[in-house]
């Protein structure tokens, strides 16, 4: 954990607000910032303002989708790590998800303990 | 009543394929002194015929083996009325040979006799059996034809849900996620308020203990309990998670019902129905298989209750519905493009009018004549069954209306269903 109550800004991006209230409360222990974005969009505009160090977005949003959003973190922002949260991982393939590096792929309904080590290790690898 | 004379005469054309007849009362009793089961033998070998005396018995027989006809003479010791009051009008056709005249035979019609014949009148009763052998055999093509229509309707109506089901389970997946993750965080919050708990409780012990430094101590952990934890945030956020938690298997369960509702095997009754409502409704279970391609526009004007079938009428429009999305599907491709679809309901005169107006790929001019034809799609395998604009069709005509098409390539299709307000018959 980072001291001084900062640690990581980590952005949580799904249209479904439910999903962005549990993941907030599945890292609630993890010392991070959780900031949320309801669309890709809104996502884009957080990310102009403030230092994301991970973005967790989900696939299948109306307008923009997971896959176009990473694409575009990748470009302008490639210090966040990227992890992909969706319901249809194999809709994804493996070409496409590394072309935006996305660094985990997980499933929904998530495992707690998967998606915190997959955070954990992103930050690891991106910090 | 049969009532031509040549009783004798070899009837022209006797059963051909195998009938069963059973015969009751006095004749399958007693010698065959009114020449019943005589009578029957000239139908030829096709025609089995069984001997049962006890109205009771007889009836029996009827509930369980494929009885074709049953001839029943009418006697003091065997009833026919008995029997017929007894089958109440199910099952195959009862005719009653009745010796004691037309008393017997017009009691024997209000029971339900399909017909009578009056020994010693010349009365045919080969004919009339034939005849009576003639009837239930179409009558029971008929009923056979109209469940193979059935299995048909019913058929294609869950093969329109099969194309939904990817919808389906994406709108059921997230309420999923979200309460399974919440149940997991909850019972961290139990067990966080339990630790509190337990500090509270250690703290009423030394406080009854008396043991001043003891209690001093008990209350230092329950604060740092208390401060570690955040009660004041779990108990806020543990409430929270139950609401939203139920509002998600709320959903789960709405969407399971719907679906429930629509495979129904039935028709349905008819009803006096809202179009409107039965558009929103079965918008409600493809939206989640189309929200992310298609925007919608409705134009729902206010229409008087039009007498229909609604479960039948849902099923055209999720037809109609599920035609117009796969439409725009292969018009944008893999792209990332999306699609309009416009549904509008509207009174012409004595008819309701609903419109399902799309923009997709469109039907090319050499398939329009032939989209209405049975097995005719030019979906991919798996994908349709080529019978949905078929059966959609045929319901409407049912409903004494009309389905129309006007279609562009590249440009979209508009479905028209025609309903009138007061459907003939």
């Amino acid at each position: 954990m980072t001291p001084g109550g900062g640690g990581p800004l980590v952005l949580l991006v799904d249209d479904e607000e439910h999903i962005l209230s549990a993941l907030r409360r599945s890292l609630r222990r993890e010392g991070y910032q959780i900031v949320t974005a309801g669309s890709g969009a809104e996502a884009l505009r957080i990310l102009e303002e403030r230092p994301v160090a991970a973005v967790v977005s989900d696939h299948k949003m109306p307008g923009m989708d997971g896959l176009a959003l990473l694409a575009r973190v990748a470009r302008r922002w490639p210090a966040a790590a990227r992890l992909m949260l969706t319901g249809w991982p194999g809709d994804l393939s493996r070409g496409e998800l590394e072309g935006v590096g996305v660094a985990a792929l997980l499933e929904k309904p998530w495992d707690d303990a998967e998606l915190k080590s997959a955070l954990r290790r992103a930050l690891g690898d991106a910090v | 009543m049969g009532a031509s004379p040549g009783s004798d005469r070899i009837i022209s054309q006797p059963v051909t394929a195998s009938v069963r007849i059973l015969v009751a009362g006095a004749a399958a009793a007693e010698r065959d002194r009114l020449g019943t089961r005589a009578a029957l033998a000239r139908l030829g070998p096709a025609a089995r015929i069984e001997v049962e005396a006890d109205p009771l018995r007889a009836a029996e027989r009827c509930r369980i083996g494929p009885v074709d006809l049953v001839v029943a003479e009418h006697s003091r010791s065997a009833s026919a009325h008995r029997l017929l009051e007894i089958l109440g009008g199910a099952g195959p056709p009862v005719v009653v040979v009745c010796p004691g005249g037309d008393a017997e035979a017009l009691e024997a019609f209000r029971l339900g006799a399909a017909d009578c014949v009056v020994p010693g009148r010349a009365s045919p009763l080969a004919e009339v059996a034939l005849e009576q052998l003639g009837r239930w055999r179409r009558r029971r093509e008929r009923a056979s034809l109209q469940e193979l229509q059935r299995d048909l309707l019913q058929k294609e109506k869950m093969a329109s849900i099969g194309q939904l089901a990817a919808g389906v389970a994406h709108e059921i997946n997230n309420p999923i996620g979200f309460v399974h993750a919440n149940l997991a965080q909850m019972a961290e919050y139990v067990s966080d308020l339990r630790r509190v708990w337990l500090s509270v409780e250690a703290l009423q012990k030394a406080t009854a203990s008396g043991d001043g430094e003891a209690a001093r101590r008990a209350a230092g952990e329950l604060a740092t309990a208390s401060d570690e934890v955040d009660v004041a945030f779990v108990l806020a956020d543990l409430a929270k998670a139950i609401r939203e938690s139920m509002e998600g298997s709320e959903r789960v369960r709405h969407i399971v019902q719907d679906l429930k509702e629509f495979s129904r095997r039935d028709s349905g009754e008819a009803a006096d129905a809202d179009v409107n409502a039965c558009l929103e409704s079965t918008l409600q279970i493809v939206w989640p298989m189309m929200k992310h391609l298609v925007t919608l526009e409705k134009r729902y004007a206010e229409l008087p209750p039009v007498r229909c079938y609604p479960m039948l009428l849902k099923q055209v429009l999720l037809n109609l519905l599920v035609n117009a999305h796969q439409a725009i599907e292969e018009r944008v491709g893999d792209g990332n493009g999306t699609g309009r679809i416009r549904l509008e309901t509207r009174r012409e005169g004595a008819q309701v009018v609903i419109a399902v107006c799309d923009d997709g790929v469109g039907i090319r001019p050499e398939h329009r004549e032939r989209i209405f034809d049975p097995f005719f799609t030019t979906k991919r395998v798996g994908a349709g069954t080529g019978l949905g604009l078929s059966i959609s069709y045929q319901i409407i005509e049912r409903h004494g209306g009309t389905l129309t098409a006007r279609s562009e390539p590249e440009a979209g299709t508009t479905f028209e269903v025609r309903l009138p307000l007061a459907p003939a018959g």
